[in-house]
């Protein structure tokens, strides 16, 4: 494959390539998706080495089953993003030795971001999330990132049970709100 | 759309997967039968798909990259996948070329099939009116053959009937079929002989036979050559044991008819 264009070649086409066994499209992919990829592993898990681990793991299913990816559903980001979170989530169960701990599934992530837009959300859900009252957002972000249910973030903080499941409710909806009011 | 509101706060948990098991299993079942929920989870779990892009500020060491390109090329030769770019012409071209082979092969042994099934069906009819003509013929000469048959001749008076044979012969199989009555008995240590005689040569001796008790006699299928054209028929009686040329006078001799 052609690399040398003065034109980035878009995500679509290298993971074309790799479906080919071009190694050269994978590091530029690598190169791309590897700060987003490593930062969401290392904020779920907190552990750098762990993290490393992640990312490997998270390029090496694309490099093995590049066809898993579907185009037509959203931006290579943001799928590498959610498969990235649901990795480490599973690291984190596995560490915890607890089987409770949802997982949204692979390959069927609903709504991913789609072209050139997702390159501006980053900011965006900063904003959103900064908005927020700090309860909130730490609500939102203990279920996410950490994996923990309502009934643990309840017990982590000390508040009412239906008091986590509103702000939760809230932090998402106003997540939604921004993105399609 | 009209979600339920005592599903509402556990839909926000389901999509952030911050559901435990059994409330998960009691909000999945309820999805299965409510497109409105359904389609707010949905809407929740794109919100929820956002918060990933909000992580920033960290950047993997450099030794991952080599890390991730060693392991890479440390891969055995694994079989391509499908490219998801659209496929070449030549690939479609010969795509269609084989369908189209593969049609025209597969009308081929259709055809074939269907004219190896009509000769069988022949076949099979063919055999069985060879098995029905084959026991025809069995049984018609087991009728005039069979030793247990009883013969009536029927007859205008009270004379006396003279001794009676009938040859039935087919040149070209050189076949012959003879069936006589009211033959005396032979003299002791001699017996009859049935000769063919031909249009042009010496007679051939066509059997020896002695007859029943009741005076019939059948010859069947006695050794001859093929084709030798039939002059007429004469029986002699000749020792027990036959003779390859007639040593007495004919006691019958055939008529045409």
């Amino acid at each position: 494959m052609s690399t040398q264009s003065n034109v980035d070649p878009s995500d679509t086409t290298l993971v074309s390539a790799i479906c080919s066994g071009d190694q050269q499209a994978m590091e530029q992919l690598y190169s791309r998706y590897s700060s987003l990829v490593y930062a969401v592993a290392l904020r779920v898990l907190g552990d750098s080495g762990a993290a490393e681990d992640i990312l490997q793991d998270v390029f090496m299913r694309l490099w093995r089953r590049p066809d898993a990816f579907d185009a037509s559903r959203g931006s290579l980001g943001a799928w590498l993003a959610v498969i990235t979170r649901n990795r480490a989530i599973d690291f984190l169960r596995k560490r915890r030795h607890e089987a409770d701990i949802a997982d949204a599934p692979e390959g069927d992530e609903p709504g991913t971001l789609r072209g050139a837009e997702w390159a501006n959300m980053a900011d965006r859900i900063r904003r959103v999330l900064t908005d927020m009252p700090d309860t909130q957002r730490s609500a939102l972000e203990m279920a996410y990132f950490e994996g923990l249910t309502h009934v643990e973030i309840a017990e982590k903080t000390g508040e009412p049970l239906g008091t986590i499941k509103t702000r939760i409710r809230a932090g998402l909806q106003a997540l939604r709100k921004a993105f399609n009011p | 759309m009209s979600v339920h509101e005592q599903f509402a706060d556990d839909l926000a948990l389901y999509a952030l997967g911050a559901l435990a098991r059994e409330e998960r299993l009691v909000i999945e079942r309820h999805l299965q039968e409510c497109p409105d929920c359904l389609q707010e989870v949905t809407r929740l779990q794109e919100a929820a798909s956002m918060l990933p892009l909000s992580v920033s500020g960290s950047k993997p060491p450099a030794r991952s990259r080599e890390r991730l390109m060693a392991a890479i090329a440390n891969e055995p030769q694994r079989t391509r996948v499908r490219p998801i770019r659209p496929r070449s012409s030549w690939l479609i071209t010969s795509g269609w070329t084989a369908a189209a082979a593969a049609i025209i092969i597969v009308f081929f042994l259709l055809h074939q099939r269907e004219d190896l099934r009509q000769r069988i069906v022949s076949l099979e009819a063919d055999v069985a009116a060879q098995r029905g003509q084959l026991l025809e013929a069995k049984d018609l000469l087991e009728t005039l053959t069979s030793a247990d048959a009883e013969h009536f001749t029927l007859v205008g008076g009270k004379t006396p009937l003279p001794p009676h044979g009938k040859v039935i012969y087919v040149r070209a199989r050189g076949t012959l079929v003879f069936l006589a009555s009211n033959i005396p008995t032979p003299p002791p240590r001699t017996t009859y002989e049935l000769w063919l005689i031909p249009t042009s040569g010496a007679p051939v001796p066509a059997g020896l036979f002695k007859p029943r008790p009741d005076g019939t006699a059948t010859i069947v299928r006695p050794p001859l050559p093929p084709g030798v054209e039939a002059k007429t028929f004469a029986i002699t009686i000749e020792p027990e044991a036959g003779s390859s040329a007639p040593t007495s006078r004919p006691i019958l001799v055939g008529i045409p008819g």
